[in-house]
C-alpha cells in the first residue's frame, strides 16, 4: 500500500466516522433538546478534520521511484471526480431548496457555510474513494 | 481499450532473465514495484514509452512482451 492508498484510507474513515458521529449526535439532540439547539450535534463532523493530519503522518515511500505514470492517471481521475462531485454537491443543494420551497421563499444564509463544507467533504470522500478503487482496495496478485 | 485485451508475458520474461524481482524491473524502467504488478495482471495498460523500456530492459521486440488480443487483432 503506498502513501496515497494510506492517506484516502484514512480520509475515508475520518470523514464517514465524522459524518456519522454528526447524525447520531443530531438524532440524539433532536429528541433531547430540539431544534434548533440539535443542530450543534452536527459540530462532530469536525472529526473529519483530523484526515487532514493523515500527509503529515504518512511519510513518503521508501524505493527509488515513489510516483510514476499510473499514480499520475489514478490522481488525474480522482482530481476529476472529486470536482464533478463537489459541483454536483453544490449544484443540488441550490435546486432542492428551490424546487422544495418554492421561488418566493428565504432561506438563511447560514446555509451558505455549510454548503461550503458540505462540497469540501464531498470532494475529499469521492477523491479518496476513487484513489482506492483504482488502485484496488488492497494489494492483491503481488509475487516476487 | 480495455487494458485486459493487453496480454503481457512480463512475469515469463522475468524468470527467464535470472528470476528478476519486480522491485528489480520496475527500478530499471522507472517505475513503482505496484506498476508492475498492475502491468503483469492486465489491469494497467502502459504508456507507449514505458512499454519500450521494458521491451529493451529485456532486451526483445515491443510484439515479444505485450500482445494486443482485442477483437479486431
Amino acid at each position: 500500500m503506498n502513501r496515497a492508498q494510506k492517506i484516502a484510507w484514512s480520509l475515508v474513515i475520518t470523514i464517514s466516522t465524522g459524518l456519522i458521529a454528526g447524525c447520531l449526535a443530531f438524532a440524539v439532540l433532536y429528541f433531547k433538546v430540539g431544534m434548533p439547539r440539535a443542530l450543534a450535534g452536527f459540530a462532530l463532523i469536525g472529526i473529519a478534520g483530523l484526515g487532514g493530519l493523515s500527509s503529515l503522518i504518512f511519510r513518503k515511500d521508501k524505493g527509488k521511484v515513489a510516483f510514476d505514470e499510473r499514480d499520475e492517471v489514478i490522481k488525474r481521475k480522482a482530481a476529476l471526480a472529486s470536482f464533478a462531485s463537489a459541483l454536483l454537491f453544490v449544484g443540488l443543494a441550490c435546486m432542492i431548496p428551490f424546487f422544495v420551497l418554492g421561488p418566493n421563499a428565504a432561506i438563511s444564509v447560514t446555509w451558505l457555510p455549510n454548503i461550503w463544507i458540505g462540497a469540501f467533504l464531498t470532494s475529499f470522500f469521492v477523491h479518496s474513494v476513487t484513489i482506492l478503487v483504482q488502485y484496488g482496495w488492497r494489494n492483491k496478485n503481488e509475487s516476487k | 481499450m480495455s487494458q485486459n485485451e493487453l496480454k503481457n508475458q512480463i512475469r515469463r520474461l522475468r524468470f527467464e532473465n535470472g528470476e528478476m524481482t519486480q522491485q528489480q524491473l520496475a527500478d530499471l524502467v522507472g517505475v513503482t514495484r505496484q506498476t508492475i504488478i498492475a502491468i503483469e495482471a492486465s489491469k494497467y495498460a502502459p504508456s507507449l514509452p514505458l512499454a519500450f523500456r521494458i521491451a529493451k530492459t529485456f532486451g526483445v521486440p515491443i510484439e515479444g512482451v505485450f500482445q494486443y488480443e482485442g477483437e479486431d487483432s
